[in-house]
């Protein structure tokens, strides 16, 4: 079986929740399957700048194929057409306007898919808001399974991606709640959807006590890693987690690792690590009380997963529905919405407390159940026979005429998204 | 905080948060949502504001905007050639026709009544330029009158805003003070009105538990022995007391003495102390009487048997069936 994995970025060092996702699927599934990547020459997800050459290159065994992108992105102009079609009634061409400006437009990728439909047995698209899974999906929807990793925000809710959504052949969910979403935006039920999610590689053995000498960690802490930056939650955590340690002097420090977008307060308890190497993160991570994840919108965290597999509970904001969903489902972690949840789960989450070790444990049931990647790569394999056995019946919808493209009659996608149902999915 | 009661591993993440939340609604005493109590915390202090701060420069801003209307344009047609032309040859038929057009009508009364309109209209303009002129004027003058009214209403509604404010304040204030002043009342009581001949003890005498130790030894010497100026009571002077009253004490020491009986300690003779505020009594009264300098040598035994009993409490109608006025009235 031949299986192409078309993402917006890849590479071993670029780390973007949605790309490390389709780089460990790519590395897993070779193992069952002869897996190409095609992507482009970007680095940066912001610009969309061609950094790396294109053509040909091996990355941890698996043939990846880069194709150069047509322009950068335009901020200013991306911003106003994300106004318009998040704030305004708008056009199907607004849409498309807006999905052009977004990226990352390399129309080299999508003549290639179309060149190789017919070598390939399934193309697998991750990150559906992006040009290259929308025009991709259009070019090979009979071959397309979609990995949306759509979070709970305002491009989501675009009818463009309604037939998306309705066309391709499967669709693999990064969690329940997402799948929700998805199927109440698009009316998709029909389709075949299973959620994955995705594994990760951990460690067999962590050594905290490494970790915590070479960073001078003393005092028991709560961990994050990712982004530091505002859309990911962290300026609401570090002002709770001020007030927290004005609060409870002998609580927890907070040890942050990632990249900064966000200016970091300069505060006695807050340490930042820097980028850290996947070593240090796992040992870091192994060594503290628990792991807190403040971003509102996430449609997997895969650093909450790592945190499970090494029974580290987690503290999540309440905001996000997967965490949430995740957080009750797995018993293995609590969640907050506003700063006194914050400061009450800090402390009910300390190792010393009596919550700590049995969170901890259901987070290593959970994950071991879930996410291991024998049951990942099984799922994924399994939604690859039963499409090879089953012929696509569904068509792809077609794009309305040239005028009624230009009739602005469609509702902001924030309202749309706004009104679907949220909530973490309990059953 | 307090810690949670993990009963077995089957914990369930729900419940916790339930928990928690219901000790944060504990906590808050109101079930005030994060929303609301930013929301309260954003409110701006309604602070004081000076009256006499009031500044606008709308009268300036008015003054520098002002456009002054232009002249009216006059208009009038004047000599009009009406059957002239820019082009020759137009001009010449029209020039050739003319004499069958006037076989249809004459345009000249015509020509003249569009000159009289004109000049009327010309007037009016002039007219109502001249008047409006005028109202322009008297803008200015109007407009400084609204905005001196308006300033003068603001400062009025910020002055009666602070003295609303002030009024509460004092309220609060009183209210306050009166509270204070019952509370002090219940626990204060008053002493009866003294009776006729009856002397207040000066505050100089000071109860016998709270002497110094040197001022117990005093007491224990032998009255001959003692430095008599030392004591309050043996200077009238610094005592507060006069001669005469000094007299009377004498006579009223002489009768205590008499009514005493051996071994009848002053505690137990020492009555007033009934009541709710019976300690304070008894502390007060009972150490009066009990002055070593006021007793004398022969008392002395007595009061250092009942130093310590004479502060506490005695229960109403002592054994010793002494009336409760005496130990009061001394």
């Amino acid at each position: 079986m031949k299986i192409a994995i078309v993402v917006q970025r890849y590479g071993a060092d670029i780390n973007g929740g949605a790309e490390l996702h389709a780089r460990y699927i790519a590395e897993r599934l070779a193992r069952h399957a002869e897996v190409q990547v095609f992507t482009t020459c970007a680095r940066d997800y912001v610009s969309w700048k061609n950094e790396l050459p294109a053509g040909e290159e091996t990355i941890n065994g698996i043939k990846v194929l880069r194709f150069p992108v047509n322009a950068p992105r335009n901020p200013d102009d991306f911003g106003r057409k994300s106004a318009i079609v998040f704030e305004r009634t708008h056009s199907v061409a607004d849409e498309l306007a807006w999905l052009k400006s977004e990226g990352p437009t390399s129309k080299a990728l999508i003549r290639h898919i179309g060149r190789v439909r017919d070598e390939i047995d399934f193309f697998v698209f991750f990150s559906a808001r992006y040009y290259h899974a929308w025009h991709g999906v259009r070019a090979v929807a009979d071959k397309a399974v979609l990995v949306p990793t759509a979070e709970r925000e305002p491009s989501i809710g675009a009818s463009i991606f309604g037939p998306i959504f309705r066309g391709v052949r499967a669709i693999m969910y990064n969690s329940l709640e997402e799948r929700a979403m998805i199927q109440a935006l698009a009316n998709n039920r029909q389709v075949p959807g299973v959620v994955v999610g995705v594994g990760s590689n951990i460690p067999d053995r962590v050594q905290p006590w490494r970790a915590k000498r070479k960073f001078n960690l003393k005092r028991p802490y709560a961990f994050y890693i990712g982004r530091i930056d505002e859309n990911k939650g962290c300026g609401e955590l570090f002002e709770y987690f001020i007030r927290y340690s004005t609060m409870y002097p002998d609580g927890l420090d907070l040890v942050l690792a990632g990249s900064t977008v966000l200016p970091i307060p300069k505060h006695p308890r807050i340490k930042h690590l820097g980028f850290v190497s996947d070593e240090d993160k796992f040992d870091t991570l192994g060594g503290a009380d628990f792991l807190v994840m403040p971003s509102p919108y996430e449609s997997l965290s895969m650093v909450a997963l790592e945190a499970w597999a090494l029974g580290r509970p987690v503290l999540a904001n309440g905001r996000c529905d997967v965490l949430r969903g995740q957080a009750i489902r797995s018993n293995a972690g609590l969640y907050y919405e506003d700063f006194d949840e914050f400061a009450e789960t800090m402390y009910a989450l300390e190792a010393a407390g009596p919550l700590n070790q049995v969170l901890g444990r259901n987070g290593r049931d959970f994950f071991k159940r879930h996410y291991a990647w024998p049951v990942i790569e099984r799922k994924y394999m399994e939604v690859f026979e039963r499409l090879k056995k089953e012929p696509a019946t569904a068509k792809l919808e077609p794009l309305p005429g040239w005028f009624a493209r230009r009739k602005a009659t469609i509702p902001p996608s924030a309202g749309v998204v706004g009104a679907a149902p949220k909530g973490p999915v309990l059953r | 905080m307090a810690e949670f009661q993990i009963r077995s591993d089957a914990v369930d993440v729900e419940q916790i948060m339930r928990q928690i939340r219901a000790r944060i609604r504990e906590k808050r005493g109101a079930d005030y949502t994060e929303q609301e109590i930013r929301e309260l915390a954003s409110v701006k202090l309604e602070k004081f504001l000076d009256p006499r701060g009031v500044r606008s420069n709308l009268v300036e801003d008015f003054r520098r905007n002002r456009v002054v209307s232009p002249e009216p344009k006059t208009v009038g047609i004047g000599d009009v050639d009406v059957l002239g032309s820019p082009r020759a040859a137009l001009r010449t038929i029209r020039r050739l026709l003319n004499p069958i057009l006037r076989l249809f009508f004459s345009p000249t009364p015509l020509v003249h009544a569009v000159n009289s309109l004109t000049k009327e209209q010309n007037a009016i303009n002039l007219e109502f330029h001249r008047r409006f002129r005028q109202r322009e004027e008297m803008d200015p003058l109007y407009y400084e009158v609204i905005h001196n009214l308006v300033v003068e209403l603001t400062r009025l509604s910020i002055e009666n805003n602070n003295l609303k404010m002030r009024v509460e304040s004092l309220s609060s204030r009183m209210d306050f003070d009166e509270r204070r002043a019952r509370a002090l009342e219940s626990v204060v009581q008053y002493k009866p009105a003294p009776r006729p001949g009856h002397v207040e003890r000066p505050q100089a005498e000071k109860p016998q538990a709270d002497r110094q130790p040197s001022d117990r030894a005093q007491a224990d010497r032998p009255q001959g022995e003692r430095p008599q100026a030392d004591t309050p009571a043996a200077d009238p002077q610094r005592a507060g007391l006069e001669p005469r009253d000094q007299g009377e004490r004498g006579e009223r020491r002489r009768r205590r003495r008499r009514r005493r009986r051996p071994g009848q300690n002053l505690a137990n003779g020492t009555p007033g102390v009934q009541g709710p505020e019976s300690s304070v009594q008894g502390q007060g009264e009972g150490n009066q009487d009990d002055g070593p300098d006021d007793d004398g040598p022969d008392d002395n035994a007595n009061d250092s048997m009942t130093d310590d009993q004479s502060s506490s409490p005695q229960p109403a109608g002592s054994p010793t069936g002494q009336p409760p006025t005496e130990g009061s009235n001394e």
